[in-house]
């Protein structure tokens, strides 16, 4: 068996250049997975550093529904019997000059140094433990802060400096060490009330509840109540949608990388079969000749997978900074730092290289298992003639694609099952790969002989007489252009659904803050009434919420207002939905809708300040601004059911045809100036809206880009194997008086073949699997529909793509062409 | 025919391959017995059936109809482990294009032998170089060698294991006439020395001058041959 196994790892020092070639097809599709997994699993971890840095001790934390609490009822809280310890807190955002937005917690230092050690250490000097003067600054002086470590360094602070916010300054008097790399600032509460403008309110109470149940019970009506273990599950359960599309992506990934495993085992299998087939003959059973190719795929496995999980780690710094952005874009302040290194980045790498090798390795394996040694010793090959083959292979696809669709139809179940069925579908898909090959074979040759002569037309024959390689080839081709198409298309039909969106429902001609912003004090809103010439103004106001135990938001709008410049799209409901929310109804998210069953004459109970109120759902619009869907309600009723007068921003209509328009305008920016308030035109809002779109997508841009690399490497991988099993085909060309460049030109006749029917291939596949994207996994993900529009643009990149990387993948193999093929002669070894 | 005992015995072998436009019949009954020690060259046309009979008699290839025995067993009832098995002890093959593995050094080629045998020696393997004339070339691989000298391997390869019968299968169809009848002589002489059967398919009428029996293949059918005279075209 040792001369057996020696035999074939031999082989791969003798072929370093395409060992090394399988070791990098192995490496990146472990490397994609590794990679995106370690990102979206540091996203995670830096949650729940930043979540335990700042609960601190706490078990609970107690809030209204929507808005601020009154002080007042904070001693009924502080003196209940089932809290030990309390600590009010004001948290909110507040805007540096320069632009940048940072948290800002106003706490309590006596009573939050119960829970938290941010407010034990102030004024404690880092070596001796004295108390200094920054406590008492903290205690009297009403600007003075503390900052982060992390902010301190950015913004180059320390004790003693200014910081410039739009709301004034604020003077450091101590850096705090901050594990969570969230940029904070701590300021007194009784100071942060002066700051926000919100006399007698706090945000909320943190608390060490020791009797859940009882305390729960005394304060149920008009408060929620939220525990850490529900925090935490309703902040993963933020993330869940997008972890969940990380994920899939790098499982595409690998399932690219798989394909390319299997072309690459196919070649090693392609130079082993002789050698299997002596073997054979001479006495080694078939167990010994495939077990010696499992341990040269077992090697690889493990090695690629080694340099997989390496690579994986060092794409996931670079991931994680790209994940980071993207979540602090959409939903609340992240920096995960990359995970440090660890032994299971390499023994997962080495294991996912390994499973992925033998996946990939079992159909090679079997060709390897059937080898009959009275076949090779006479010559023939594996692949030739393999057509009728391809008829039932693409029977195999119409099967998977059927399997697909039942998939489809039951995704309702869970979004899992979606992903499933756009698996069966891609691998239905690719099954078909041969059966296109058959069918495009004549056309493509006319074109290929008109365009490259003789060369040209060889090639196509080629390519048509040795499906069994080049069917892989192209399926694995397809499967990452189709991805390409596939995603494109989807993230252009989304831009081009969100611009709709916005064009119907973002129509003011001024917007003064955002709901990521700064609020708006009541006074500006007051003071703009007043200002002749505007049209209406639309207060708006978000506030999180927990709806059945998951997260959802309640937006509260001016109906009238919008009913008039507004243009919503209806899934349910319609216009006459504003005026049943003047009289109390309200309308919600398609998100909504969808995630909790609810629709046009449902019924929504909800908690507010004055206890559980029930809605009647009055209709049901299209929405892109939350994935876990919104209520939406009248400013009227919202103020009557919580009392909340916080406004978020304010968006100013101005009929259309008034002259003095654009002098409007201006003067509402310079009342906004005056509060210190960022706004932004309709296009700079528009604008910006669509810049987070883009940047949410970077993610899956990258990993595009690596499942084309992949690709790439199958489409080399197929024309090497070309290469290697047709040496006696090049003597015969040899002797018929083919020059080299004849010969290299075919190659690039066959690489270009197979990018085009790949291509060909992939703008149908991409099509439909944009529309599975769309259909079936953003709904099942997201819950909201996107509108697919047709744009020639994912077609022309990927096309274009499709030709870099079929010149690029035949530049090895011309190479070897050019500098073997003139000392090729007719003749077996 | 032989007074010796047999060692290889057919009876009725009948072998069609699926092709296309013909009947693809290339054995028609073949009866045959070879004894222990005898040294037999098979001629016939391309296409005759020489390679298939020879497959089959190697276990490589199943018989559409008959029955093959080596040393009194059965092929067909030994199944594809028991066939294996036959290979790796009782056969020795060896090929017209020479058919070592490539990644593998003069000496391991012929280890690998002994191995699958269950008995590794790699002085025993020497040793076989040795006698095929090849000293001192342990360490070359297969293209570093000669034609002539990757047939040598290929004969030490066969021999070393000391099995009771050799197939040779155009032992010398690659190889110039010169060299062609040195590595006849070196085989049959082996062989003779180490009272080895040897069946050698051939083309080359000078392989008939080695033989202690000539047989003739003609459209699947077996024919005995009493001199080389009769062979002449």
């Amino acid at each position: 068996m040792r001369s057996v196994i020696r035999s074939f790892l031999r082989h791969l020092v003798r072929r370093r250049s395409l060992s090394i070639l399988q070791l990098l097809g192995i490496a990146l599709g472990v490397a994609a997975t590794v990679g995106m997994m370690l990102a979206s699993r540091s996203a995670l971890q830096s949650l729940g550093t930043a979540v335990d840095f700042l609960k601190g001790g706490t078990t609970h934390t107690i809030a209204r529904p929507a808005g601020p609490m009154e002080e007042t009822v904070l001693a009924g809280i502080m003196g209940d019997p089932a809290v030990r310890y309390f600590a009010p807190v004001i948290d909110r955002r507040v805007r540096l000059k320069g632009g940048e937005q940072v948290r800002m917690l106003g706490l309590d230092p006596f009573l939050d140094r119960n829970v938290r050690s941010i407010t034990a250490r102030i004024g404690v000097s880092a070596g001796d433990g004295k108390t200094d003067e920054a406590f008492s600054s903290f205690l009297f002086d009403s600007r003075a802060v503390l900052v982060d470590e992390n902010m301190a360094k950015d913004l180059g602070l320390s004790a003693g400096s200014i910081i410039a916010t739009l709301q004034g300054p604020l003077k450091v008097v101590q850096v705090f060490s901050n594990p969570s790399g969230e940029p904070l600032v701590i300021i007194d509460v009784g100071h942060a009330q002066e700051f926000f403008r919100m006399k007698g309110y706090v945000d909320r109470a943190d608390l060490v509840v020791t009797d859940e149940n009882a305390f729960r019970q005394r304060w149920a009506t008009g408060f929620a109540i939220e525990s850490n273990a529900q925090k935490a599950r309703t902040l993963s359960a933020l993330l869940g949608a997008f972890k969940l599309n990380l994920e899939a992506l790098s499982l595409f990934a690998l399932f690219v990388g798989i394909f390319l495993i299997y072309n690459t085992a196919m070649f090693a299998v392609v130079t082993r079969r002789r050698d299997a087939g002596v073997l054979l003959a001479i006495g080694a059973s078939r167990g010994q000749v495939t077990g010696a190719f499992l341990v040269e795929v077992l090697l690889l496995g493990v090695a690629g997978g080694a340099l997989g999980g390496v690579l994986g780690y060092l794409l996931s710094k670079f991931l994680v900074e790209i994940v980071g952005s993207t979540i602090s874009t959409l939903y609340f302040f992240l920096r995960p730092s990359a995970l440090p290194w660890s032994f299971w980045n390499l023994a997962g790498g080495m294991l996912l290289g390994s499973a992925a090798s033998i996946v990939g390795s079992l159909p090679p394996l079997l060709e390897l298992r059937r080898v009959r040694p009275v076949h090779v010793l006479r010559g023939r090959t594996a692949t030739r003639g393999m057509s009728k083959r391809m008829g039932t292979i693409a029977l195999f696809g119409t099967a998977c694609l059927a399997f697909a669709l039942v998939l489809f139809g039951l995704s309702f179940l869970h979004v899992y099952v979606g992903f499933a069925g756009a698996f069966a579908f891609l691998l239905g898909a690719s099954l078909f790969a041969g059966f296109v090959i058959v069918v495009a074979a004549p056309g493509m040759k006319h074109l290929f002989s008109r365009a490259m002569g003789l060369a040209g037309r060889i090639a196509i024959g080629n390519i048509r007489e040795n499906l069994g390689r080049t069917s892989v080839a192209v399926a694995a081709f397809m499967i990452a252009l189709s991805m390409s198409i596939g995603l494109g298309s989807m993230i252009d039909s989304f831009r081009r659904s969100l611009v709709w969106w916005m064009d119907s429902q973002l129509r003011g001609d001024l917007y003064i803050s955002t709901k990521a912003d700064v609020n708006v004090p009541e006074e500006l809103y007051e003071e703009l009434k007043t200002l002749p010439g505007i049209g209406g103004i639309d207060v708006f106001r978000n506030v999180p919420i927990t709806f059945h135990g998951r997260p959802a938001s309640i937006t509260s709008i001016d109906a009238s207002v919008l009913e008039r410049y507004d243009r919503f799209g209806w899934l349910e409901g319609g216009d006459g939905s504003w005026e049943r929310m003047k009289r109390g109804d309200v309308i919600v998210s398609e998100s909504f809708s969808r995630r909790f069953k609810v629709g046009q004459g449902s019924r929504v109970t909800i908690e507010t300040a004055r206890g559980p109120a029930e809605f009647l759902v009055a209709g049901v619009y299209y929405d892109y601004a939350s994935e876990h869907g919104v209520i939406m309600m009248d400013r009227s009723v919202y103020l009557r059911l919580f009392g909340d007068r916080t406004i978020n921003s304010l968006g100013i209509f101005i009929d259309e045809g008034n002259p003095d328009r654009v002098k409007i305008i201006e003067e509402v920016k310079h009342r906004a100036r005056a509060f210190g308030l960022p706004f932004a035109t309709r296009e700079e809002f528009h604008g910006r809206i669509l810049d987070i779109f883009d940047s949410t997508f970077a993610v899956t841009r990258s990993m595009r880009v690596l499942a084309v690399i992949v690709a790439f490497f199958g489409i080399a991988g197929a024309l090497m194997t070309f290469f290697v099993e047709r040496q006696k085909e090049f003597g015969v060309y040899r002797a018929l008086g083919f020059t080299t460049g004849d010969v290299a030109r075919m190659t690039v006749a066959e690489s270009l073949g197979l990018g085009l029917v790949s291509f060909l291939m992939s703008a149908v596949v991409g099509t439909v699997f944009a529309l599975i994207l769309i259909k079936v996994i953003n709904l099942q993900s997201f819950n909201w529909t996107i509108f697919y529009h047709f744009t020639t643009r994912p077609y022309l990149v990927t096309g274009l793509t499709a030709l870099a990387a079929s010149v690029a993948a035949c530049a090895y193999p011309v190479w070897s062409v050019v500098r073997k093929y003139p000392v090729m002669q007719i003749r077996e070894e | 025919m032989s007074m010796t005992p047999s060692i290889i015995r057919t009876y009725d072998l009948w072998k069609q391959y699926e092709t296309e436009g013909h009947d693809g019949m290339a054995l028609r009954g073949v009866d045959l017995s070879i004894g222990k020690g005898q040294i037999v060259a098979l001629f016939g046309k391309s296409g005759s059936g020489k390679t298939t009979l020879l497959n089959l008699l190697a276990g490589l290839d199943e018989p559409t109809r008959g029955r093959i025995e080596i040393e009194g067993e059965d092929l067909g009832a030994l199944g594809e482990r028991g066939r294996t098995l036959l290979r790796r002890h009782k056969l020795g093959f060896v090929f017209q294009f020479f058919n070592l593995l490539p990644t593998l050094t003069a000496e391991e080629n012929v280890l690998l032998s002994l191995e699958l045998a269950g008995r590794p020696d790699e002085r025993l393997a020497r040793e076989s170089l040795d006698l095929v004339g090849l000293a001192g070339k342990e360490i070359r691989f297969p293209h570093e060698l000669s034609g002539g000298e990757q047939q040598r391997v290929a004969i030490a390869r066969a021999l070393v294991k000391k099995p009771p019968i050799i197939l040779a299968d155009e032992p010398t169809g690659n190889l110039d006439s010169a060299t062609g009848a040195q590595i006849l002589a070196l085989l049959t002489g082996r062989c003779r020395d180490a009272g080895t059967t040897l069946i050698m398919v051939s083309h080359a009428l000078n392989t008939c001058e080695y033989a202690d029996r000539v047989l003739r293949m003609t459209d699947g059918r077996l024919f005995e041959e009493i001199s080389c005279e009769g062979l002449a075209p």
